[in-house]
């Protein structure tokens, strides 16, 4: 496969460039290397508009970097920047624009200081979550990495493309945890951000602004340059852990149970990330529902809010709602903590409450196994042991991709999304649970996250993307926005974010003709062509 | 049993492949594969890791996570040198170690799907990893 636009000896000629650049093992063209490269969640698994690359290259320095942006720009060679390529559910390994260049840069795997003082570490794309962890616990630090579910990833991967953890709010969004990059920009240029930008400064990883403009976001979820070095905060190892669930009767009692746990969140006095169930509907990591309140909830007409159900709950004295709050600190506080709490949500009639687990830390290895190890800063596999087994998936084989809307942090909007998206479901024929707690990453905002199955049946996968698309359009009618999705979808949701004739768009586009003119870098990122193909993809 | 003469078969047929990698760990083991890995979940792998710790082989039982045989075992030997494995598991536990081998030159040379379910009822692939052939 040739790069689109490109000819045949054009295309061999940058290779040669390439493999001068970098070394000529590190130039992958072969089909069988090629095809590593390939989405394994592709929605378009087996179909022509499946995403693949033309060939790979893997630099190890900068300087690598840099000469493959040269040789690129010069034979106008579109390049998609990958770190470790474990970004399943989004893309994978696989370029928006298929006959792209994979810039693997795995082989840039160096940790270049991890302070404990500071309680920070700067790294390169190449280095996992597991490597970071090793180096930290080969050293006896007492720092936590914030680490995502799975951890096989990299932090500059999974951060750039706005991902989550399980730790404290200022850690769990790993975005928001970095501090200071560097950047090759499309022309070559090498451009520090932060306090990065000062020669001999030595506070890059402590803060963040520098002088004038901050443009580190301009580099997350976009095609205007390739990271190549991120810092990041990192968590003191905290004294001890504890957990406490709160149970509240009503349907309506969700309304002021996520008021309360807002404002513990955000006076701090709850730390860790908290979950919301639903002892009476059941749900995901919950016991599934009495098959009584599956009847109810499967009739004509019926749903959550029903008289019926609220009936059952109260005859069988189970509670609608419940709500799991997470504190890391000292012991004495987080027990102090989990008191107030409790004082709080007593404001709900029929609140009630359970301690959870106790932990002083660090965990023993009895306790090591027993945890959900990413709230315990422990990267982990575990969750391929279950794969995407659930109750609408329950012979997984091929993955997923994820419906992952951004809704108000507010009951209200909880149950209005679940109405909405319920009835989708009905209309589109779409495997989505009952009723769906949102997650709780960020601070500020509910997301919902759903998994819709990838098959290797295309016409199965067909109808799940339109399907898809659908449910992308359906909430952006109510104003809630996917936070991250796979290329597939990128020009789709992109699409919703249409303010005043699509101005953050229009805002982007000129930001990537100024700053990469011949369109080299991830043609097509979130919905950002370069200009000779705008129009023609999206 | 099917499954079992199959694995023998690919791992015959790995050990004969001309591997660098693997030639070497021919010369210093009888077993052909650095650790056999089988999931405790599965009375089918359990008893394939019986018959193969007889043979000799260091057998590493998982149950459906590879975190801690990653972690603490193959990162640091294919850090130091890619060797080939095997097994005898689900799907999700084969998935992770293919990709995490591909960051090592290493390759599925051998995939065979069983033709029975596992009594437990989990579709069941015996398989197995060695370094890429570079000639």
């Amino acid at each position: 496969m040739l790069p689109p636009g490109v000819n045949a000896k054009d295309f061999s000629d940058a290779l040669k460039q390439f493999e001068e650049a970098v070394g000529k093992e590190w130039v992958f063209t072969s089909d069988e290397d090629v095809a590593l490269y390939r989405d394994a969640y592709s929605p378009f698994w087996g179909e022509p508009e499946e995403r693949v690359a033309s060939a790979a290259v893997a630099p190890y320095t900068v300087e690598q970097v840099q000469a493959v942006m040269k040789t690129a720009n010069q034979y106008k060679i579109p390049v998609y920047p990958i770190s470790t390529g474990k970004n399943l559910g989004y893309g994978g390994s696989a370029p928006n624009l298929s006959g792209s260049v994979v810039l693997d840069l795995k082989r840039m795997n160096r940790i270049l200081d991890v302070s404990e003082r500071n309680h920070s570490a700067l790294v390169e794309p190449g280095v996992s979550y597991f490597d970071l962890y090793r180096y930290i616990q080969e050293r006896k630090l007492k720092l936590w990495v914030d680490v995502p579910d799975p951890g096989w990833g990299s932090p500059v991967g999974n951060s750039l493309d706005h991902g989550g953890g399980y730790l404290q709010p200022m850690y769990r969004n790993h975005f928001d945890s970095h501090c200071g990059m560097e950047v090759v920009l499309a022309n070559g240029d090498v451009v520090r951000t932060g306090m990065g930008a000062m020669p001999g400064a030595k506070t890059w990883q402590q803060y963040k602004f520098g002088f004038g403009p901050w443009i580190d976001g301009m580099f997350s979820q976009s095609n205007f340059g390739v990271v190549t070095k991120m810092g990041f905060w990192l968590m003191p190892e905290p004294d001890a852990y504890l957990t406490g669930t709160v149970t509240v009767p009503k349907y309506d009692d969700l309304i002021p149970m996520v008021d309360i746990l807002t404002f513990l969140e955000n006076s701090g006095v709850s730390n860790g990330m908290p979950g919301l169930g639903s002892p009476l509907l059941g749900g995901f990591m919950m016991p599934p529902p009495a098959p009584e309140v599956t009847a109810l909830l499967s009739k004509p007409g019926g749903s959550a809010a029903s008289p019926e159900l609220h009936q059952y709950a109260q005859d069988k004295s189970i509670p609608f709602w419940s709500c799991t709050v997470k504190f890391y600190g000292p012991a004495k506080a987080i027990r102090e903590q989990w008191e107030y709490a409790k004082e709080k949500f007593s404001a709900i009639p029929g609140a009630k409450f359970q301690d959870g687990e106790f932990y002083k830390l660090p965990l023993t290895p009895d306790q090591f196994d027993k945890v959900h190890k990413p709230e315990f800063g422990l990267p982990s596999l575990e969750t391929f042991s279950i794969g995407a087994r659930s109750p609408i998936n329950p012979t997984p084989t091929n993955g997923h991709i994820w419906f992952s809307p951004i809704i108000p942090r507010t009951g209200e909007a909880v149950l209005e999304a679940n109405k909405v998206f319920s009835q989708a479901a009905r209309d589109f024929g779409l495997p989505i649970l009952s009723f769906s707690l949102p997650s709780t990453y960020w601070m500020r905002a509910f997301i919902f996250i759903f998994g819709f199955p990838i098959t290797h049946d295309i016409a199965t996968n067909k109808k799940n993307r339109e399907s898809f698309k659908q449910l992308v359009r359906i909430a952006g009618e109510h104003g809630w926005g996917e936070y991250r999705t796979a290329p597939a979808f990128q020009d789709a949701v992109m699409d919703t974010y249409s303010f005043n004739n699509h101005a953050l768009r229009r805002f982007h586009e000129t930001v990537k003709d100024a700053v990469d003119p011949n369109g080299i870098i991830s043609a097509g990122r979130y919905g950002i062509w370069p200009k000779h193909l705008r129009g023609t993809k999206a | 049993m099917g499954s079992r003469r199959e694995f023998l078969q690919a791992g015959i047929a790995a050990s004969l492949l001309p591997i660098a990698g693997l030639a070497s760990a021919t010369e210093t083991s009888p077993v052909p594969f650095y650790k056999i890995i089988v999931d405790q979940r599965f009375s089918t792998s359990v008893e394939f890791g019986v018959e193969w710790r007889a043979r000799g082989a260091a057998v590493h039982a998982i149950r459906g996570d590879i975190t801690d045989l990653w972690f603490h075992d193959l990162d640091l030997q294919w850090k130091k040198r890619p060797v080939p494995i095997a097994g005898l598991t689900a799907h999700g536990p084969l998935f992770c170690l293919e990709r995490l081998a591909w960051d090592h030159g290493m390759r599925v040379v051998s995939r065979v799907e069983q033709p029975s379910h596992d009594r437990d009822g989990e579709p069941l692939i015996s398989w197995v990893i060695a370094p890429k052939n570079r000639s």
